[in-house]
């Protein structure tokens, strides 16, 4: 992959108290959100709060009951050229089982006024140029979104929607997908990525829109989302730690089971401490699970379809262990 | 709209259905213009049935030998319709074609040019056979096998035909958009359903003036071939044939075109 980056003109989402009514169910509830050219931004919530749907509706196959939902400030009906500007992967099964994956992004490079030779610029790009003349019924999920990806990108549009891009990716795949969303975000183009899990996309996006029954939760930067930084402390004496870290100028709180939190990222400092005090340190950890629980806090009880992928695993305690375990979140 | 037709044919093109189609077309051609050149060429008396007489001209008997197997290629034809639009909503790939077009009316129009083309494709490949065998079963048997120009005609109606069957068969598909319940009730209702009460109704004074316009009775009247004696039909002349045939094409097609552009795709 290059780095060389061409920047492209920017293409804002803009969704605007957008609702979806089918029968007496409210899929998605007056939902109002942007999202920004040259940034990641992840779309999130539980299954079934209407993430889909609202992709749906922002590509022109669903009708909204009312609100609007624009790309480049135009609906995806009315553009010109959809394939130069929106490209998307909805769902890993849209193949033919008797048609080669090649001869799908044929299909669609036809319907776009494109060559043949950008389709296979595309399956080289996303590492099937083989397996891609095979039909599509003897897919693996892996080569299944691979080859949305490659249909996404094959008018080299200005904005990708795309749907859970990671189920079913090894955990090799996940990481390829991570700096191949990089690259292409590096480029100036608008990226929304939709997830169930916030432990698969906390690594690679920049700006979040989490919505649960259809209705926004929460949106911003990640960065704000992350809350002020800070290190979890367990000892045999909470309270005279706490009271110890008072003098050297920490603020530090009880936390859960014991644990105290304390307002600053330096660990020695926190070790030092104690140390003085003549306190045991029995662990000593940076706090990064902000996100995740704010995630299920604001998401927790409110999902529809109870008993789906609503459970995880416990968020690692350090950054750099993550990406070593991200297979294992699926 | 040139590039949304170029993808409905690659469509067509890029599946093993098309060859299999094309071989059977061929094949049903080649076959019943040969059973039927020979039969039609026979003395009848009547048979030990009783069966009625079959009634015709020169040009009529060698129509109807060219299009012998245009019953089979209709109906083959009826099942392309329903698959280009029924296969789509089977495996998800709607999705993609009204992403790469997102103005419906526009890839729908395109899916009514490819199947009007690919009607006439699999019309000359029928033809291909039907002539070539009946040609030389009617020279056997010491008939002219090009009466008269309106041979011509006959060859070229058959091929529209086809064409609209097809259409015939996009709007079954949207209609029931189960593949397989599309193709077993469209193929049920056009081979047995529709011939059985048109030769019914035939029989009753207050409804046989609508048989003519049953589609199955359009596509004869088009090609113009022998009548059976003694039959209640009037088929009407092939131009008015034409024409309500293709007023059946137009009406299914745009009325499936009319559901797909209100649909919710998901």
């Amino acid at each position: 992959m290059t780095t060389t980056a061409q920047r492209t003109d920017g293409a804002r989402i803009e969704v605007r108290d957008l609702t979806k009514t089918f029968g007496s169910f409210t899929a998605v509830d007056h939902l109002s959100f942007e999202v920004e050219p040259g940034r990641i931004t992840g779309f999130l919530g539980p299954n079934g709060a209407g993430k889909t749907t609202t992709l749906r509706m922002l590509l022109g196959l669903v009708r909204p009951t009312s609100g609007t939902a624009t790309i480049d400030g135009r609906d995806y009906r009315d553009l010109e050229n959809p394939s130069a500007t929106v490209g998307s992967a909805l769902e890993s099964t849209n193949f033919h089982p008797g048609r080669s994956g090649r001869d799908h992004l044929r299909v669609l490079a036809a319907a776009g006024g494109l060559p043949d030779s950008r389709v296979d610029e595309m399956l080289e790009l996303t590492g099937i140029p083989a397996a891609a003349r095979k039909r599509a019924g003897e897919y693996s999920m892996g080569m299944r979104q691979r080859l949305g990806l490659a249909a996404a990108l094959l008018g080299d549009p200005r904005v990708l929607l795309l749907d859970e891009p990671s189920n079913g990716l090894d955990p090799e795949g996940i990481r390829w997908l991570r700096g191949f969303l990089r690259h292409l975000s590096s480029q100036g183009k608008t990226i929304l990525v939709s997830s169930h899990q916030l432990q698969e996309v906390q690594q690679t996006v920049d700006d979040v829109v989490i919505i649960a029954n259809g209705r926004l939760v929460r949106s911003g930067a990640m960065s704000d989302l992350r809350g002020a930084p800070s290190t979890i402390v367990r000892t045999s004496d909470p309270d005279r730690l706490v009271g110890a870290l008072r003098v050297a100028d920490v603020m530090a709180a009880a936390g859960d089971d014991g644990e105290l939190v304390v307002e600053t990222t330096d660990k020695r400092l926190v070790g030092d401490v104690a140390l003085r005090a003549g306190l045991p340190i029995w662990e000593l950890r940076d706090r990064k699970a902000d996100l995740e629980e704010l995630f299920f806090d604001l998401t927790e009880g409110t999902n529809r379809n109870l008993g789906d992928g609503a459970t995880s695993p416990p968020p690692p305690t350090e950054r750099d262990a993550v990406s070593g375990q991200e297979g294992a979140n699926e | 709209m040139g590039a949304a037709i170029r993808s409905e044919f690659r469509k067509i093109f890029t599946t093993r259905l098309w060859w299999g189609m094309a071989i059977g077309i061929f094949v049903a051609g080649a076959l019943f213009a040969g059973f039927f050149g020979w039969v039609l060429t026979s003395d009848q008396p009547g048979g030990p049935g009783g069966g009625p007489a079959l009634e015709g001209d020169a040009t009529q008997v060698v129509n109807s030998v060219y299009t012998a197997g245009l019953g089979v290629g209709y109906l083959l034809l009826l099942t392309m319709g329903i698959l280009q639009i029924g296969s789509e909503y089977r495996h998800k790939t709607i999705t993609a074609t009204f992403l790469a077009t997102p103005k419906r009316v526009r890839a729908m129009l395109a899916k009514v040019v490819a199947l009007l083309g690919i009607g006439g494709v699999y019309g000359l490949i029928s033809l291909l056979g039907s002539v070539a065998v009946g040609a030389i079963v009617l020279t056997l048997r010491d008939v002219d096998p090009f009466p008269s120009t309106e041979v011509l005609r006959t060859l070229a109606l058959s091929l529209l035909a086809l064409g609209l069957w097809a259409l015939i068969g996009l709007g079954v598909g949207i209609l029931i958009p189960n593949q397989v319940a599309a193709i077993l009730v469209g193929v049920g209702v056009a081979w047995i359903v529709e011939p059985l009460l048109g030769l019914g109704l035939s029989y009753v004074d207050a409804a046989k003036d609508v048989v003519p316009y049953f589609p199955s009775n359009a596509t004869n009247a088009m090609v113009n071939g022998v009548t059976q004696g003694g039959s209640q039909v009037d088929y009407l002349p092939w131009w008015a044939g034409a024409l309500v045939l293709a007023a059946y094409a137009a009406a299914l097609s745009a009325f499936g075109t009319w559901r797909t552009v209100r649909q919710d795709i998901s």
